[in-house]
């Protein structure tokens, strides 16, 4: 069977919906769309609405209900679910119920069994631990006992004191959660308990799971993360280089990232950069090949001063950030790469086609995250309407969204709150850095809330955070 | 003052509201063959209402049938016969039902007009605070007192959350117009508040619809 011969049903929304409804169409693959009633004016509808007709929009009600979904696959004819990233992107019951049901359809992500190993932050630990490879101090599995907590906790402050740490910090986390949610730092073991509950009743609220893990919390480090791409069974495992991931809101969630991860040639480090790149890069691989990883992936590592890794976690999926690596990679020379359209091709059973010695490097990316949100008031979200947004198109620049840029557009409340990614390409950190703040200067954004409260943005917070990229 | 008469002589001029019953989700929807426009149609009824409605429909997705009951006592005004054993997406209007207020509703209408209403002050879904919810979902909202300032609610947006103080009259917790995950706009209500002052005039209200208001 060709891959056109088939259908993708696309289980998201917003800007990776229009990400993975324009790979389809660059594949020459059908594609369908869902929307729920607070999406009705977003971008993906309409995309949809104007490549596919209404036989291409189904109306459901939630996109976290897989019986909907599936019922969409079978009624429009779908022979894919691409579930993008979020909702069932790294659920691997869902993944399985896909392929194993009487009309089963491909899951465009990991099989199952790989996301069941890699996509469960505990089990991960035990795997990178199983392979030599270093992780944070933490728990092994979820935790939902509150003495439990507290006795991990006290331990792992314990370590710290040993290790010579003046002011230990101990990470809560909910185990369910991702994206940076539900993340909280404790400085004090007195307030211990109420940071434990804070964090357990929002995971509940949030996740609809209570379990939170303990980890010990690094300070003064760098978040880095390895591109992945295998085929179907494992037969070419490559990888698409590195990310820096660091400019982050104090909530921890990204906010720019940059590829590559360091610059040794202009920027001097304490640490050997090139080497560690390569490091992470290498115990990325080992791991994907031990787990016989089949899709795209990212090893997501912290780096501290002195420039030691830890493996985070693996995010068995795409990522919001694939475009910033996608922008400076070449495969055999060329341009355009698109780790999507990659993603679901081999997802569909075509092979890579390519080796790692046929991807090269040029330049450098900068993603920026353009987001409704008030960076001097802890970043607190912004809901409103968006009156005005536009941007000059450049050579260098890649910008994906969907927030029309037509009509004016209120902000649903109920899904994170990215509006739009650019994508900025340069030769070198100098350009990437000018184009970077150029693309910023030029971007239109503003509107007014239901209570006439003007349009807060983070986009000054981006311009002052522009010089620093990359210095450690 | 509330001019409670007048309020009831109002309603009374209108009892009814027509409603729309739409699909809660995709699927193929098959109308109850024994139902017409003109049908009359059963509430969620029992001690504790655990008896379902009349079932109106079905939708069958992924094999899983799920019924469409009535959620009111009332009357069939009209059936999208044209979907029957069609696949319809989530939120189509497949029937159209009239239906006589209820006692209780009929309070809640008053108590709109007679409560301090605490109302949201912008687009988000609501929490109480871990302990009020406690209280709340053991003995009930009446037996929850606020202040002016008290830290009552949760805002959520975006997956995040900041707390919300009340402000108002001091009293107790009369109603609860939201609910869990439930998106509000700004300006819909959270709670209804009784101060102390007013429990005179909110029993009587009660008292007047109980006696006032006819219902089978």
């Amino acid at each position: 069977m060709d891959i056109s011969d088939n259908k993708v049903l696309v289980a998201n929304r917003g800007e990776i919906a229009i990400r993975i409804v324009q790979a389809c169409r660059k594949l020459g693959v059908g594609f369908v769309c869902v929307y729920t009633a607070e999406d009705e004016h977003s971008g993906h509808v309409r995309l949809a609405r104007e490549l596919g007709g209404e036989k291409s929009l189904y109306r459901i009600s939630s996109y976290h209900d897989a019986n909907e979904i599936l019922s969409v696959a079978d009624e429009s004819g779908a022979t894919a679910v691409h579930p993008g990233y979020g909702f069932f992107a790294e659920d691997y019951r869902f993944a399985r119920r896909v392929m194993q049901r009487d009309r089963g359809i491909i899951f465009i992500g990991p099989s199952w069994r790989v996301i069941r190993e890699l996509g469960d932050k505990i089990n991960t630990k035990r795997l990178a631990r199983s392979l030599g490879v270093p992780t944070v101090p933490g728990s092994d599995r979820p935790i939902y006992d509150e003495l439990e907590a507290e006795e991990l906790a006290y331990n792992l402050f314990n370590f710290q004191m040993e290790q010579g740490i003046k002011e230990p910090l101990v990470l809560i986390k909910a185990s369910a959660g991702g994206g940076g949610m539900g993340i909280e730092e404790v400085q004090d073991l007195d307030l211990f308990r109420s940071v434990y509950r804070r964090v357990r009743n929002y995971a509940a609220r949030q996740f609809k799971d209570e379990g939170v893990l303990i980890e010990q919390r690094i300070r003064d480090f760098n978040h880095l993360e390895v591109q992945i791409l295998a085929d179907r069974n494992a037969k070419s495992i490559v990888h698409f280089g590195t990310r820096n991931c660091s400019i982050q809101s104090t909530g921890l969630q990204k906010r720019v990232e940059i590829a590559p991860g360091f610059d040794p040639s202009s920027i001097q480090y304490n640490f050997d950069a090139q080497k560690l790149l390569d490091d992470i890069t290498g115990y990325s691989l080992a791991m994907a090949e031990k787990v016989g990883y089949d899709s795209v992936g990212t090893w997501e590592w912290i780096v501290t001063r002195d420039g030691h890794p830890y493996l985070m976690e693996v995010n068995t999926r795409i990522q919001v950030e694939n475009g910033v690596s996608a922008t400076i990679a070449r495969i055999k020379g060329q341009k355009g790469v698109d780790l999507i359209a990659e993603q679901i091709r081999t997802g569909l059973g075509e092979p890579l086609g390519y080796t790692q010695a046929d991807i090269t490097f040029e330049g450098m990316g900068i993603e920026y995250r353009i987001i409704a949100e008030d960076p001097d008031n802890g970043f607190s979200p912004w809901v409103g309407k968006i009156e005005d947004f536009g941007w000059k198109d450049r050579p260098w620049l890649g910008m994906h969204t969907h927030i029309p840029t037509d009509q004016p557009y209120d902000i649903p409340t109920e899904f994170d709150p990215n509006l739009a990614l650019g994508i900025v390409w340069g030769k070198d950190i100098e350009e990437v850095r000018k184009n970077g703040l150029e693309f910023l200067d030029d971007l239109r954004l503003d509107g007014i809330s239901a209570t006439g409260v003007k349009m807060k943005s983070n986009i000054e917070f981006l311009r002052r955070k522009t010089p620093q990229i990359l210095k450690f | 003052m509330l001019d409670i008469s007048t309020l009831l002589e109002e309603i009374k001029a209108a009892p009814y509201v027509e409603s729309s019953i739409r699909t809660p989700h995709c699927g193929v929807v098959q109308f109850n063959e024994e139902l017409q426009p003109g049908s009359k149609l059963v509430g969620p009824h029992g001690n504790w209402r655990e008896k379902p409605g009349t079932v109106l429909a079905t939708i069958d997705r992924e094999r899983c049938m799920k019924n469409v009951n009535a959620l009111e006592k009332g009357e069939l005004v009209s059936i999208n016969a044209g979907l029957s054993g069609q696949f319809v997406e989530a939120g189509t209007e497949i029937m159209r039902v009239r239906h006589f207020l209820s006692r209780e509703e009929v309070l809640q209408i008053i108590l709109k007009q007679a409560l301090y209403l605490f109302n949201a002050p912008e687009k988000a879904k609501y929490y109480f605070v871990p302990a009020v919810d406690v209280k709340v979902k053991n003995t009930g909202p009446k037996s929850v007192s606020v202040h002016d300032g008290m830290e009552l609610f949760i805002i959520s947006r975006m997956k995040r959350e900041m707390p919300l103080r009340y402000s108002g009259p001091d009293g107790v917790i009369y109603a609860v117009y939201f609910s869990v995950n439930q998106n509000l706009d700004p300006g819909m209500p959270l709670i209804g508040v009784c101060p102390p002052s007013q429990v005179g005039q909110i029993e009587e209200v009660s008292m007047r619809v109980q006696t006032e208001w006819p219902e089978d």
